[in-house]
């Protein structure tokens, strides 16, 4: 597994009018193999700018993304990536999308079969593999784009939002299955999420990102992601402590928010 | 900002509920209060499309009726001459009186119910003037098919192209935006000069119709693929080629087959209309030479049979569509 290391990037767009945006402003970071990074901030902190370059979808304005001393130029299997809505490909059985990166690689679905049952294990879905996509609910797609992710044994899963469109429940559900894969296979992570809670279970590590321009604001590193492995999430949830640091998150978002709508009014 | 905003909302909301089989739309009973307005209670009722149907044959038949034949014509009634013949008879007799011979609209402006189901009759089985129902239909039909699939095979490939590069897409706009608000028809004339008269000028005609909706509906259907469908394939190791195979095209198959229906309809159209002049065989041509004829009967079986085949298609169309596209509008 490879560490991830992150220097100095910023990233600004052109608009049409002749302004540009600051998205993202001397974001540096390491990031050990093995580690949950949660993203966590309001709209516009630019935390999926940062998860697109990370996947190499964005080149950024300047500064570098180092994965274990190779330069991040562009998308690849060693950084695989789970979207909001499964980004699953319709036409083809649950097992067909599984077995997608390999095939790409050259591999043939046949033999890849006994890894893809394998996989639908690993995220609950054993005897699903010759559903066909819009025969399942959002839950279960995501569990697919979990396996499809896992199936070129990346380096590192990127998620953006990847519970966003979820209910309650299934969500509470998937974000357990999360922890255990992390714990499992030993990847990194990184995921983005605007849900306080989910970032403080999740985050083995978060940072909580502010806007304007986007940057890490704060970095706490926090130990839910690992008990949550053993204990009931539910009531980890419940504790002072994962309280504290809650609320702490959420006046200080509250605080960036009221700025920036103050600075809009003035 | 709002993702954020919504954030909270989403986690109480239940956004899953998307299952198609839970549609408001196909739910069959419920305990709605209010049904006027609500576009999902509107359904059409087979027994009223029957009674439509009935109501339409009950006004024909009754219109076209010779009500009060005089003397003379109600022995040839049965003589299985046609309504019309007998209209003729009387009219050139000495003894007919028009006005006993009542009939709402008369067999020389609108045929009978009664003759056309005799000419229905005699086209099946001995076709028309020597040719043969099936040789019309056949020969409209494969001019269609070659047609359409001209139009296919030039409209598809250009419109991938206009939606994958943006070079091609400024070459082909300017062509497209040029040549496509030309109703097909407007150019037979012209493509009867250059391309010589009848089958010659007709398939040409057809690829004309068809080439700019395959274009647009290929076009569309790679510029509506999800940005996240196209960063999956790549960060699972897809090559530009495989995305193009295995994800863009398959991705914009719904489109394309959108596109098809249109274009068959727009082609069967301007088909018949292009077969009134200049051929032998075909549904328009057959159409055309009846009138020659003054054969009512002839074309209004010609007119049924075109509109016939037309719902046909496109029920073929759906029904491939459902075959081969199941995940469509099932997102």
């Amino acid at each position: 597994m490879k560490p991830l290391s992150v220097q100095n990037i910023e990233m600004v767009y052109e608009i049409p009018k002749g302004d540009s945006v600051h998205a993202l402003s001397d974001v540096s970071f390491d990031l050990e193999a093995g580690r949950l990074l949660t993203l966590l901030g309001p709209s516009g902190c630019g935390k999926t700018t940062l998860l697109n370059i990370l996947a190499g979808f964005l080149a950024p304005t300047s500064g570098s993304v180092m994965l274990g001393g190779e330069p991040v130029t562009g998308p690849s299997k060693e950084r695989g990536m789970v979207f909001q809505q499964g980004a699953l490909f319709e036409w083809q059985s649950v097992a067909k999308n599984i077995s997608f990166g390999p095939r790409m690689g050259g591999q043939k679905h046949n033999d890849f079969l006994p890894e893809v049952e394998r996989l639908l294990g690993v995220v609950g879905l054993t005897g699903f593999g010759d559903k066909q996509i819009y025969e399942l609910s959002g839950g279960m797609q995501q569990r697919v784009a979990l396996a499809r992710c896992l199936a070129n044994d990346p380096e590192m899963m990127l998620m953006d939002e990847p519970l966003g469109a979820l209910d309650a429940l299934t969500r509470e559900k998937m974000q357990s299955l999360i922890l255990n894969l992390w714990d499992e296979t030993g990847k990194s992570i990184v995921l983005v999420t605007h849900s306080v809670e989910e970032a403080l279970i999740l985050g083995d590590m978060v940072f909580v990102m502010a806007p304007r321009p986007g940057r890490i604001e704060k970095v706490y590193e926090l130990p839910f992601a690992r008990r949550a492995l053993t204990e009931d999430p539910r009531e980890l949830k419940a504790t002072t402590e994962f309280q504290e640091v809650k609320e702490e998150i959420l006046s200080f978002i509250w605080e960036m928010e009221e700025e920036i709508m103050g600075r809009e009014a003035g | 900002m709002s993702a954020f905003m919504n954030g909270g909302v989403s986690d109480e909301k239940t956004l899953e509920v998307k299952d198609p089989s839970k549609s408001p739309r196909s739910r069959r009973s419920d305990n709605k209060t209010v049904a006027f307005g609500d576009a999902s209670a509107v359904r059409s009722v087979p027994a009223w499309s029957v009674f439509s149907f009935i109501l339409l044959m009950l006004l024909w038949w009754s219109i076209t009726k010779a009500w009060g034949y005089p003397e003379d014509f109600k022995a040839t009634l049965d003589s299985g001459l046609r309504d019309r013949e007998l209209f003729e008879q009387c009219q050139r007799a000495d003894n007919c009186d028009t006005n006993s011979y009542t009939q709402i609209v008369s067999p020389l402006t609108f045929p009978s119910l009664r003759d056309t189901t005799t000419a229905a009759g005699t086209l099946f089985s001995d076709g028309f003037r020597n040719i043969s129902l099936w040789t019309h239909t056949w020969a409209s039909l494969w001019r269609v098919l070659k047609g359409m699939f001209w139009g296919t095979v030039i409209g598809v490939p250009v419109g991938l192209s206009m939606g994958l590069s943006s070079r091609a897409r400024g070459f082909f706009d300017t062509i497209v935006e040029a040549f496509r608000p030309i109703p097909p028809l407007a150019l037979l004339p012209l493509f009867t000069l250059s391309f010589g008269l009848g089958e010659k000028a007709a398939v040409p005609l057809l690829v004309f119709a068809s080439v700019w909706i395959m274009i647009i509906a290929s076009r569309a259907g790679i510029r509506n693929a999800q940005l996240s469908k196209v960063r999956a394939a790549y960060s699972l190791g897809a090559s530009k080629r495989q995305l193009l195979l295995k994800v863009l095209i398959p991705n914009a198959l719904p489109e394309m087959f959108t596109g098809l229906r249109v274009a068959l309809g727009v082609s069967w159209g301007t088909l018949v209309a292009a077969e009134l002049s200049g051929v032998q065989e075909g549904l328009g041509a057959m159409i055309s030479i009846a009138k020659n004829f003054s054969r009512l009967d002839v074309i209004v079986v010609g007119i049924v049979i075109i509109a016939a085949l037309g719902v046909l298609m496109d029920v073929l169309l759906r029904f491939l569509e459902s075959v081969l596209i199941p995940w469509q509008g099932k997102g």
